[in-house]
């Protein structure tokens, strides 16, 4: 920290003498913001344009599909609802969606708790104690073991111990995950200055109290940044579903999905109009998630 | 009073990774445990199965299959790594800065991550096969003018545009959340001496950010090469077997096919070294991170 | 400390909710009742198996028929082989997956069964040859096979006057023809590598026995020695496709196909729903694939699509059994018939598609050779071998492509060789 400092004092003097007016600064923003502005929208077509295919395709029936560019580019005949509510129909959408915001948002919820105290433990104690380091290397490393090469032992497992239902599929999710989000909150405590924890700790606040009071809050960004990753990577999955809870009646929305294809054949409308479907909650969550990532430490106790 | 303190604050600790360590060992480390077990063995991943001792890591080596997955995933994955990085700093700083339509933004930045498969891999091969060479013989660019997905030399290319494009999300709000605790005022010492963006950016911004560069760098490298969804929504290993990644080859062969003795040895190879390389990068950076 | 609660409680409500949930599917058998599960790899037949169970359920007391059609079946059901969940009566495809699970011994032989003396020879000779060692019993009931060859536009033939051809120099003047008039001949979608194997396999069972690979294993003879005319005529085919086939997928070229951009489409009578779903009028009719310079020599490309076994452990056999009377009565085959097109592999009058037309004569005279990659191992990749192959530009492209066959043969199935190799000396 101390390193830091002098490098922004270094910099601070080494540009000083090279005072500009308050106004043309002002000016030089506001034509720096339009530009960073405008070059974010043209990014945004990279995306916009994949989307808007998307989108028509949902709209069209099947034989309004070309393989000419005018023909994929073109507006549906009609814009008629009618192949999302087969969509829907067809994916059982709200018993599956209840399924899927189920596994998600309770590994969500599991991993912001068992992850952010792994990761404030082993934040914590990583520069001094070598246990520790020892620890998050071993976890992190299980970023990079295969799924396919757990996949069958772990079908076997969670039927022997019952799991294989959706509460196997939460907590597998909630191990999927953890090297990713430990290696996230234990990186985010060197942010944290100790001065909040030793503050408390001369109060006589137990380490557990000051932990929930003032440790957890302070992660707040961090929370909705696992928030966010864990859900992109359950939401969409169908692996896991499939092979943990293959037995039983329930369905997740990637499951249900899987109905329009079929090994000779596609039906891409139908596909499109429930993959549209199910992005929107999940953007939803993303947008809500957000708001928590910006502005969370920055306007809060962390400043210097 | 004080050392009971003490040893109630390390208790703490260790209560606090109990019930993370104890879900890993069980639902991680127990299953790579029986994994690895049958890379010694001929299962089929069903019925009955011999112990073959080191046949299935010997027959890696004279693999021709497997050592092409692996110059494919490297190649894939360092230039996949850079590309992502770059770009996702890039991207979170714009974002990040003051400027209009923010939310609108970030949103539509986020939308590739959640695009399912099936959607992208239709979407993109319609834009490789038929819009691309479109505006190539339109324009008369040779190279545009083949899909490049049908190029034995150049459809890794294409996967990694759209890996790209959909891992950017991913680094990208990380980024964000690492801007966010650098402290404001800081910025505004700077502002005042009118110091240069690069400068800002390379004294200010970019050693505070050093933690999330670390993450990012692991995690947009393991997500590399690990690459898998891509390859099966756009070119399946093809064409000429030229994209075959390591991950396509473990679960189609050991899921798909009847390979699942030999593909775990595969994938306890590629365990190690993923392990090996991330504990380099990690130390390397890491010296960076106390150097700045 | 607030925060703490509201999360831990917001995880206790999910978990109870997902256990209620669950909990709902407990069965309810009642007294005396058998239940017998199926579990059937073809989701796009759901309609009619469901039918198929309702029927069956209404006629049956002391029987209660229960058919799964799970999505990505065949992970579904290695899943729940590991988990010992097994099914009384599987219905997949006749292919590597089937002598798989049979070599692993999880069939029972069911050679007691009336059934089989109804079945076409053609077919119960395919399922032995599925047998990776000879076997005595029987393990499986062909149900339904489909047909691969040449799938023509009908109008477009009718229009010009272009006759379907019987030999292989009728078929490339044939093709020459329609090139000169400006349509493609063929449209191949070989970006998806498996679309390969369908002019590979019509090809093969022309030019080829169809116990080549059985051969193979028992050192009898070589690819090299086998199939050079089949990977010299593959070639040939892409001077009359789309130019660069390597852009274009499956669906790609079924588009293609459905919106006359080409005349003929070499791929099987599976595609035909996917191509009807582009343009629902078309006039779709199918011929069998030329190899050969004598028409007799011809033989039609056709494999079992599904079969019914019975699993090892099964508790009620007698049950089972009067399920499988039930699945191959005449009403209940035709059902199905109705609902999924395909070929019945029961021996009878049944109404046959009509996009069949073509290859009415080959399937009535039973002149059938199955899929020779349902004989090839799926890690071996023959379908991305062929791809390669076929972009190989070089001189020695085809001695490559069949040294490399025999190469890897080998490689991916010694275990198998040694075995049948060992099975030869003992049954001299």
């Amino acid at each position: 920290m101390s390193d830091k400092m002098t490098g922004v004092a270094n910099t601070v003097e080494a540009v000083t003498g090279n005072i500009p007016s308050k106004k043309s600064r002002i000016s030089k923003s506001k034509v720096s913001s339009a530009i960073i502005t405008a070059f974010l929208i043209i990014g945004c077509f990279t995306i916009l344009f994949p989307l808007y295919m998307t989108i028509i395709i949902a709209f069209k029936s099947p034989a309004e599909m070309t393989n000419d560019i005018g023909g994929a580019l073109s507006f549906p005949q009609s814009f008629s609802f009618d192949n999302f509510a087969e969509a829907i129909r067809v994916t059982d959408f709200w018993h599956s969606l209840a399924n899927s915001v189920i596994i998600t948002g309770a590994s969500i919820v599991l991993s912001i708790i068992i992850h952010s105290m792994a990761g404030y433990a082993i934040g914590r104690n990583m520069k001094r104690k070598k246990s520790f380091r020892l620890i998050y290397f071993y976890i992190v490393s299980g970023m990079f073991v295969p799924f396919a090469i757990l996949m069958m032992p772990l079908v076997k497992q969670t039927a022997i111990l019952g799991l294989d239902n959706m509460f196997g599929v939460i907590i597998l999710y909630t191990v999927f995950y953890m090297p990713m989000n430990v290696m996230l909150y234990s990186g985010y405590m060197k942010n944290i200055p100790l001065a909040m924890e030793e503050a408390a700790d001369i109060d006589g606040a137990s380490a557990w109290r000051t932990y929930w009071t003032i440790i957890f809050p302070m992660m707040k960004p961090m929370h909705a940044t696992v928030a966010v990753l864990t859900a992109l990577g359950t939401w969409n999955d169908v692996m896991t579903p499939l092979v943990i809870m293959s037995g039983s009646e329930n369905t997740t929305l990637p499951l249900a999905q899987l109905n329009f294809q079929t090994q000779f054949g596609t039906n891409y409308n139908l596909a499109f109009a429930s993959y549209l479907l199910a992005l929107l909650p999940i953007v939803i969550l993303y947008l809500i998630c957000q708001k928590q990532i910006i502005g969370g430490v920055a306007n809060g106790a962390v400043k210097g | 009073m004080k050392s009971k303190k003490v040893l109630s604050r390390r208790m703490t600790f260790i209560l606090m990774l109990a019930p993370a360590l104890i879900l890993f060992i069980v639902f991680n480390t127990i299953p790579l445990i029986t994994g690895t077990m049958y890379s010694f063995t001929n299962y089929k991943g069903y019925g009955s199965f011999e112990f073959v001792g080191l046949r299935n890591y010997i027959d890696l080596f004279s693999d021709t299959r497997v050592w092409n997955s692996y110059l494919f995933t490297f190649k894939y994955a360092i230039v996949g790594t850079l590309l992502v990085n770059v770009i996702s700093l890039v991207l979170a700083m714009g974002l990040n800065s003051k400027i209009k339509m923010k939310n609108t933004l970030r949103g539509v930045y986020f939308l590739p991550n959640v695009l399912g498969g099936l959607v992208v891999g239709y979407i993109f091969s319609f834009i490789f096969t038929y819009i691309i060479p479109a505006v190539g013989s339109a324009l008369n660019i040779g190279f545009l003018e083949n899909s490049i997905l049908a190029s034995e030399e150049y459809a890794w290319i294409g996967v990694l545009v759209v890996g790209v494009w959909q891992s950017v999300a991913m680094n990208t709000i990380i980024y964000i959340s690492g801007l966010q605790t650098i402290p404001g005022d800081i910025y505004e010492a700077g502002m005042i001496d009118g110091v240069t963006p690069w400068q800002k950016f390379r004294h200010l911004t970019l050693p505070m950010l050093m933690p999330f560069v670390t993450t990012n760098l692991v995690l947009s490298t393991k997500n590399m090469l690990m690459v898998f969804d891509q390859i099966m929504a756009l070119t399946k290993g093809g064409p000429a077997q030229s994209t075959e990644s390591i991950s396509y080859l473990i679960y189609k062969n050991g899921m798909d096919g009847g390979q699942f003795g030999f593909q775990s040895a595969n994938a306890v190879m590629f365990f190690v070294v993923i392990v090996a390389i991330s504990i380099f990068q990690m130390v390397i950076t890491n010296k960076k991170e106390e150097q700045l | 400390m607030r925060k703490g609660k509201v999360a831990i409680s917001l995880v206790a409500a999910a978990i109870l909710t997902s256990t209620l949930l669950s909990g709902c599917s407990a069965d309810s058998s009642q007294q005396g009742v058998t239940t017998v599960t199926m579990l059937q790899y073809k989701p796009e037949a759901v309609k009619a198996f469901e039918k198929i169970e309702k029927l069956f359920n209404d006629t049956h007391d002391d029987i209660q028929l229960k058919i799964e059609s799970p999505n990505e079946a065949m992970t579904v059901l290695k899943t729940r082989l590991i988990r010992e969940d097994y099914p009384d009566i599987v219905g997949i495809g006749g292919d590597m997956n089937y002598s798989n699970f049979l070599d692993a011994d999880l069939f029972e032989d069911i050679s007691d069964i009336e059934i089989i003396d109804t079945i076409n020879p053609a077919y119960s000779k395919m399922e032995k040859e599925l047998e990776l060692i000879p076997k005595e019993g029987v393990y499986a009931l062909p149900y339904a096979a489909n047909a691969a060859g040449i799938l023509y536009n009908k109008d477009m033939f009718e229009q010009n006057g272009w006759v379907i051809p019987e030999t292989w120099s009728e078929f490339i003047s044939l093709c020459d023809k329609i090139k000169a008039s400006g349509t493609n001949p063929l449209y191949l979608g070989y970006k998806d590598t498996w679309t390969c194997l369908a002019p590979w396999n019509a090809l093969a069972v022309g030019l080829a026995p169809s116990d080549v690979c059985s051969n193979v294993n028992a050192g009898k003879t070589t690819f090299a020695a086998e199939y050079p005319e089949v990977a010299e005529k593959i070639k040939v085919l892409l001077d009359y496709a789309e130019p660069n086939p390597y852009a274009y997928s499956y669906n790609d070229a079924c588009t293609a196909f459905a919106r006359g951009q080409s005349a003929m489409y070499p791929i099987g009578s599976y595609a035909v729903p996917q191509i009807l779903s582009v343009n629902p009028d078309m006039n779709i009719d199918s011929f069998t694939f030329p190899a050969n310079e004598n028409e007799e020599d011809n033989v039609l490309n056709s494999g079992i699509d599904l079969h019914f076994s019975v699993m090892k452990n099964t508790k009620n056999k007698e049950a089972v059994y009067e399920v499988l009377r039930f699945l191959f009565k005449d009403e209940t085959v035709q059902i199905y018939l109705d609902e999924q097109g395909g070929i019945p592999c029961k021996q009878g009058d049944f109404e046959l598609s009509k996009f069949l037309n073509g290859m009415e004569k080959y399937i009535r005279e039973g002149r059938m050779s199955d899929y020779q990659d349902h004989h090839y191992p799926s890690e071996m990749s023959v379908d991305a071998m062929i791809q390669t192959y076929l972009m190989d530009k070089s001189d020695n492209a085809a001695e490559l492509f069949l040294e490399r066959f025999d190469k890897e043969w080998v490689r991916y199935n010694r275990d198998l060789i040694a075995r049948v190799q060992k099975y030869e000396e003992e049954h001299k």
